[in-house]
């Protein structure tokens, strides 16, 4: 008997993918609808280009699912990498709105959501969140200005009114302390 | 540049935060370093998991069916689970090797048929992917005519241009109408108010008392409006005016002016 859709690993569904099985999209959607779309949300402040972003980034999925391969890295990494790079890329696009961070944090904390409950992932967020929280300011500032901004380094030197050395090694210190920090509860994250 | 260097961008670069110049210079190097290859890919783990500081939020319930409708192709997994095929009569065998040869037989018939069915399938994604494409294409043409038509109107010495001030009831907006000899004609406006629901800014071209309807724009949340026209060949020396209308536009003004230039 196979394994229904919601016991199936994200690798089992991307297989099934691969073979144009749409159950098995409409699964991976499911699974990762609100991370997707908030993650949009957090990079473009706009539900109508956040949605956008997730359809785009599903077709992707439905066409390349066969391309996907795993020894490269985990299927949600790609699911993430892929929202992100097409949310960066529409706001680059967009332009004119303002690229900063804290007018997206300030956007989706006033929204009212449903999604406050993911119980698969609230706690893989409560320790990104921890981890987070651990760094100091100027360098979780750095990291989110890059992430969720898609700023590079110079224009988050630009931004800050720091010097560009300086925001090169808060990056780096930053990410390793991540790293370390996340390393720790990995089997919790996986 | 010492390899230990190259270590430095690898965690810049799965945040995507590299300048052009190092982007490049890594981008060379990844391509003979298995090394930072591994690497990179652990750090761009690390990035990914920044994705879950995001809230959590749920995209509109249409959404899900939106994604569904639009795959091209009907899971072909249905055609593959072959119940539409059709079952061979098959004689009776005389021997054990007739029985394997018509088994054979009857297999590469399924497989036959699947094979046509997802070839099928395939062709039909083809055709709609190509509309699809052929259609952007067809957008973008449109949008690039646009937009040089903009900017053969912006640089052109012989344009004329005239000032629109806004009237009471918009008293910061203005806007400039650059036009050429043949009537093209480009309208910039910033500082509208918004438009409700429902309505838009029309132009028009008032010539000698009479009002000949433009096309109709709605602004930008920061109240900015760009409209491409064209005048009529009777209006070139007209007065220019911007009202409020029903979004589809109307013949004869009905709204209040909002914009309007000197005599």
């Amino acid at each position: 008997m196979h394994p229904t859709p919601a016991q199936q690993t994200d690798a089992d569904l991307l297989h099934a993918i691969a073979r144009q099985d749409e159950q098995a999209l409409a699964a991976l959607y499911d699974r990762y609808r609100l991370i997707l779309f908030g993650l949009a949300m957090r990079i473009l402040s706009s539900r109508e280009d956040a949605e956008d972003v997730l359809q785009d980034v599903l077709l992707q999925v439905w066409r390349q699912a066969a391309k996907f391969d795993e020894t490269r890295g985990k299927p949600f990494t790609w699911l993430v990498t892929l929202t992100r790079s097409r949310a960066i890329d529409r706001l680059r696009m967009i332009g004119s709105r303002q690229r900063t961070d804290d007018a997206a944090i300030r956007e989706t904390q006033e929204m009212t959501s449903d999604a406050a409950l993911d119980a698969v992932n609230s706690e893989r967020r409560a320790i990104v969140r921890r981890a987070l929280d651990e760094l100091p300011d100027e360098q979780r500032r750095t990291l989110t200005l890059a992430y969720f901004g898609g700023l590079t380094q110079s224009e988050i030197a630009a931004q800050l009114a720091t010097p560009l050395g300086t925001v090169k090694t808060r990056m780096r210190t930053g990410m390793m302390k991540l790293r370390d920090l996340l390393n720790a509860k990995r089997e919790m994250l996986d | 540049m010492a390899h230990d260097e190259y270590k430095d961008l690898l965690l810049a670069q799965a945040l995507t935060a590299l300048d052009e110049s190092d982007q490049q210079t890594l981008a060379e190097h990844l391509e003979n370093c298995a090394e930072c290859r591994s690497e990179l890919n652990q750090w761009e783990q690390t990035a990914s998991l920044l994705s879950l500081d995001a809230k959590p939020l749920e995209p509109s319930p249409e959404l899900r069916g939106r994604i569904l409708n639009s795959l091209s192709v009907s899971a072909s997994n249905r055609a593959s689970e072959g119940t539409n095929v059709v079952q061979l009569p098959v004689a009776k065998p005389s021997s054990s090797w007739a029985a394997w040869g018509a088994i054979a037989a009857a297999v590469m018939f399924v497989a036959l048929a699947i094979g046509l069915a997802v070839l099928w399938q395939q062709n039909r994604a083809t055709k709609d992917q190509l509309a699809r494409l052929n259609e952007e294409l067809q957008q973008t043409n449109r949008q690039l005519a646009d937009e040089r038509a903009v900017t053969t109107l912006l640089t052109d010495p012989n344009a004329r241009r005239a000032a629109l001030v806004g009237t009471s009831l918009a008293p910061a907006a203005q806007a400039t109408l650059a036009y050429d000899r043949d009537g093209r004609a480009i309208l910039l406006a910033k500082d509208l108010p918004p438009a409700p629901a429902g309505k838009a800014y029309q132009l028009w071209f008032i010539a000698g008392g009479t009002p000949l309807p433009g096309k109709v724009f709605r602004p930008t949340p920061q109240g900015g409006g760009t409209l491409l026209d064209q005048i009529p060949q009777n209006a070139l020396n007209a007065i220019f005016a911007v009202t409020l209308e029903p979004e589809s536009g109307v013949q004869k003004p009905t709204g209040e002016i909002y914009l309007k230039s000197g005599s």
